[in-house]
């Protein structure tokens, strides 16, 4: 898998790239987000790590056009993910860490107004959100007012209408928080099959085998800068004893 | 009594934001919304000034044929009327759909409590915004009688409990209204219709009561009456609200053993009224609010069909129906932009009805004969209706804590103004569909006028729908829990009301002033050609605030 990865990039492919990021709120002083650079190859899962706090949320929120950088740029496919909104998103999908969706909306009205949002046709439409009602376990609910659903259910709802245009990038935030341990195996198994297609799957976490298990590559980043970046192999030899990722998570991050 | 003190101080500091306010002079670009605020009611000073001097003119006709108490009676039943309507939307929003009853309902607190201080609070209210309007009454009738001690004191009693017996009176009717529509799966939609229903039979009830107050006056000896009796008139308008009438003839009869009655009447009444409607709450307060949070799920019928999967439409039209959906879907936001615009036409005629068959054949007649001038008429009311609907003016602020969908989303600009106005339009249609109806009751419908309140009306709303936006996208209103802050609580509808009255007053000042000098059939085209400019005028500032404000939110 690896080799093609990097032929697709030399063609100047699929890519996602973050190039100086910085992020103050409001009229703060701390930096959220500290000159962040990354570069994503497609086919690859990335899993972010870092503590509360650390501007995780941050650096997704500016990747899927919800906050503005303060500077540095952001490009998918190479475009600029600021300079060229409607492309950008359109090859982007997001899942927050709260899945807030129109309470008054039916489910399947939310999905179908997703599914016209992204120009999908009838058919393709009803394919993706069979399939993936199916493996959520929502088909009894879509038809019920959202604001009748669960935590889980919205979030299951969020997740399914993210996946109907077929991103090239996923983007989810924290997205094993609040489901069953089934329902997250399937998000497992759906990040991994994209990768295999090709595309990109970006995800912050606080599971650490979550990230150990599933990424291809991880970024652990603490007071707005990327403190550790690389394989799991590669984050192991940060350090020669800690061999966990745990450990080595405790250590780059610790107060010094 | 301390638990309940204790819940009025928080309440009360809820309702007028005190630390909130204490925060925002703080911050500049609130300071600066503010100034604005506060230039804006400095504005109203004039005008205020104005109705004073009016007021005192009304005393002086009163006292010149003799009936000078009538003069009391009008301001405090106008500051009672409006009470008893304007608190049934205030107990509505204070008792049922206030934040702070997840806190307080699992408190060990019986209803008594939490409905005496939230009525408490409310009370605190309504002596705020009366005041102004009873004060030069109570002001105006002191100084020309150059009354004594007695007088102020009469009066400070009188407005203390003023609002006492209208709003307990609020409170009763909305409690009811609450424990009986309360019913499993239909509440949202039995709610709003009762909630229309119940203002026009209030409104109709009110204005019945005054045409047979009126009938009373019409009478053969009611002239020889007025100067034997001086407070005839009084005696016979006051039936429409009694308590009202107590108090305005305790202040007239102020010497008399007479006039100490009638306060003791109007205090004793007050304080029963408000001791029958807190023993009421306890028994169902509970009963109409338990369940509010509910919401009713169909289980196996939800089930996907094929049919719930849509052929593809326009984001546009995707944004359009998404806004209706919502809009239709939440009480609130019914009653205030569909609400709003089937009502208005509605009581235009039962004002009509009222008043009775004779008048409502002299207005036909002098409306038919200048059929035209009806349509302008209409296509004003639409236009007025385009910003009274608040959908526009608040589109954004309605989107709250889910915007980010918005913004994430690959939709253009364009797609979002088109979407929006077109929802607006929805209910425009509406509107439209029940002036057509109220039109055809006076007969001064004709199929001329249709179209060309159908056509102007629309276009005439895209300009206004656009002001709309433009104030919403420059300061949404996103950070709500409950759907009243977004749209009954929104700043933005008052300030869009204000610019929207400014542009239909200047464009009907305009076509006012050109009706003697060009053909009718022409002014259609000028209005046309206003509604166009003015649409394209707006559109590009509208398109680059959306684009800021989507860009630059936190
Ligand atoms: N809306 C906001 N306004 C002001 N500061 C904010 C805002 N959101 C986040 N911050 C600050 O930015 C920094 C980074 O926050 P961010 O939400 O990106 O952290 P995170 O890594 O996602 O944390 P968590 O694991 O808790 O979700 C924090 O110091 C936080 O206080
Ligand atoms: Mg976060």
């Amino acid at each position: 898998m690896l080799p093609l990865i990097y032929i697709n990039n030399e063609r100047g492919g699929m890519m996602l790239k973050l190039q100086n990021l910085s992020k103050t709120y409001g009229k703060g002083s701390v930096k959220a987000v500290d000159n962040v650079s990354l570069e994503i190859r497609p086919g690859e899962i990335f899993g972010f790590l870092g503590p509360n706090g650390a501007g995780k949320t941050t650096t997704i929120k500016m990747i899927v056009g919800l906050l503005k950088p303060d500077s540095g740029k952001i490009y998918l496919d190479n475009i600029d993910v600021w300079e060229n909104p409607m492309e950008a998103k359109s090859r982007i999908s997001f899942v927050p860490d709260t899945p807030e969706v129109y309470d008054k909306l039916k489910g399947i009205e939310y999905l179908n107004f997703i599914a016209d949002i992204y120009g999908i046709p009838k058919d393709i439409r009803q394919e993706r959100i069979e399939k993936y009602l199916d493996i959520f376990e929502l088909r009894n609910a879509v038809g019920d007012i959202i604001g009748s659903y669960s935590h889980g259910m919205k979030q299951k709802l969020v997740l399914i209408s993210a996946l109907i245009h077929d991103p090239k990038l996923f983007i989810l935030d924290e997205p094993m928080v609040g489901l069953d341990p089934k329902s997250s195996f399937h998000l497992k198994e759906i990040m991994r099959e994209r990768c295999n297609e090709g595309k990109i799957v970006f995800f912050s976490t606080h599971v650490l085998e979550v990230a150990e298990k599933l990424c291809d590559r991880i970024a652990i980043i603490n007071k707005g800068k990327i403190v550790a970046l690389g394989t799991m192999d590669e984050l192991r030899r940060y350090s020669e004893e800690k061999e966990s990722l745990e450990n080595i998570f405790l250590e780059l991050t610790a107060n010094e | 009594m301390n638990r309940i003190l204790a819940l009025i101080k928080m309440d009360l500091s809820i309702t007028f934001g005190l630390s909130a306010i204490r925060h925002k002079i703080r911050n500049r670009n609130d300071m600066i919304q503010m100034i604005i605020l506060g230039i804006a009611l400095l504005s109203l000073i004039p005008a205020y000034l104005m109705m004073v001097s009016g007021l005192s003119r009304i005393y002086y006709a009163y006292l010149n044929i003799g009936q000078k108490s009538m003069f009391l009676l009008t301001g405090i039943l106008a500051c009672q009327v409006i009470i008893l309507f304007l608190g049934i939307l205030y107990v509505m929003s204070k008792y049922y759909f206030s934040n702070d009853l997840n806190i307080l309902v699992p408190l060990p607190l019986k209803p008594k409590e939490i409905i005496g201080a939230k009525f408490i609070s409310l009370l605190i209210y309504e002596y705020i915004t009366t005041l102004p309007l009873l004060l030069p009454f109570i002001i105006i009738y002191g100084v020309n009688e150059n009354a004594n001690i007695l007088y102020w004191i009469y009066s400070i009693i009188i407005l203390v409990f003023l609002p006492v017996i209208p709003l307990s009176i609020s409170s009763i009717i909305v409690m009811l209204f609450m424990k009986y529509t309360n019913i499993r799966g239909k509440k949202d939609l039995l709610r709003t219709i009762g909630y229309i229903a119940l203002i026009i039979v209030m409104i109709a009830f009110q204005l019945k009561m005054q045409n047979l107050a009126q009938r009373a006056i019409d009478n053969e000896d009611f002239l020889y009456k007025i100067i034997t009796d001086s407070t005839i008139l009084v005696r016979s308008l006051g039936i429409v609200f009694p308590p009202s009438m107590w108090a305005a003839l305790s202040l007239s009869n102020l010497t008399s053993i007479s006039g100490f009655l009638y306060i003791l009447l109007f205090v004793i009444a007050s304080i029963a009224v408000f001791y029958i409607m807190l023993f009421l709450s306890d028994r169902v307060f509970f009963q109409g609010l338990i369940g509010n949070l509910e919401v009713s799920t169909s289980g196996r019928k939800a089930r996907v069909k094929s049919s719930d999967f849509q052929r593809q439409s326009p984001s546009c039209i995707a944004i359009a129906m998404k806004e209706v959906r919502v809009l239709l879907r939440t009480p609130v936001y019914l009653m205030n932009s569909i609400g709003g615009v089937v009502l208005m036409p509605v009581l235009m005629v039962i004002s009509f009805f009222i008043e009775g068959e004779e008048s409502l054949s002299m207005i036909k007649m002098l409306l038919e004969t200048n059929q035209r001038i009806v349509n302008l008429i209409g296509v004003g009311f639409i236009v007025v209706l385009g910003f009274l609907n608040s959908v526009c003016c608040t589109t954004f602020s309605r989107e709250g804590k889910n915007m980010w969908i918005q913004r994430v989303l690959p939709v253009s600009t364009k797609d979002q103004i088109i979407g929006r106005i077109l929802s607006s339009m929805f209910v425009q249609v509406i509107g439209i569909m029940v002036l057509y109806g109220s039109m055809a009751y006076i007969r001064v419908l004709t199929l001329e006028g249709a179209l060309i309140i159908a056509v102007l009306g629309l276009l005439g709303s895209i300009p206004v729908g656009e002001l709309g936006m433009i104030i919403d996208a420059y300061r949404p209103l996103l950070n709500w829990d409950n759907p009243q802050k977004a749209m009954k609580q929104n700043l933005n509808v008052i300030i869009c009301m204000g610019i929207g009255g400014l542009y239909v007053f200047g464009a009907g000042f305009l076509i006012y002033k050109l009706m003697d000098t060009v053909d009718l059939l022409v002014i259609y085209g000028i209005a046309a050609a206003i509604f166009i400019v003015s649409s394209l005028i707006l559109y590009k500032p509208l398109e680059k605030i959306i684009e800021m404000r989507f860009n630059s939110l936190e």
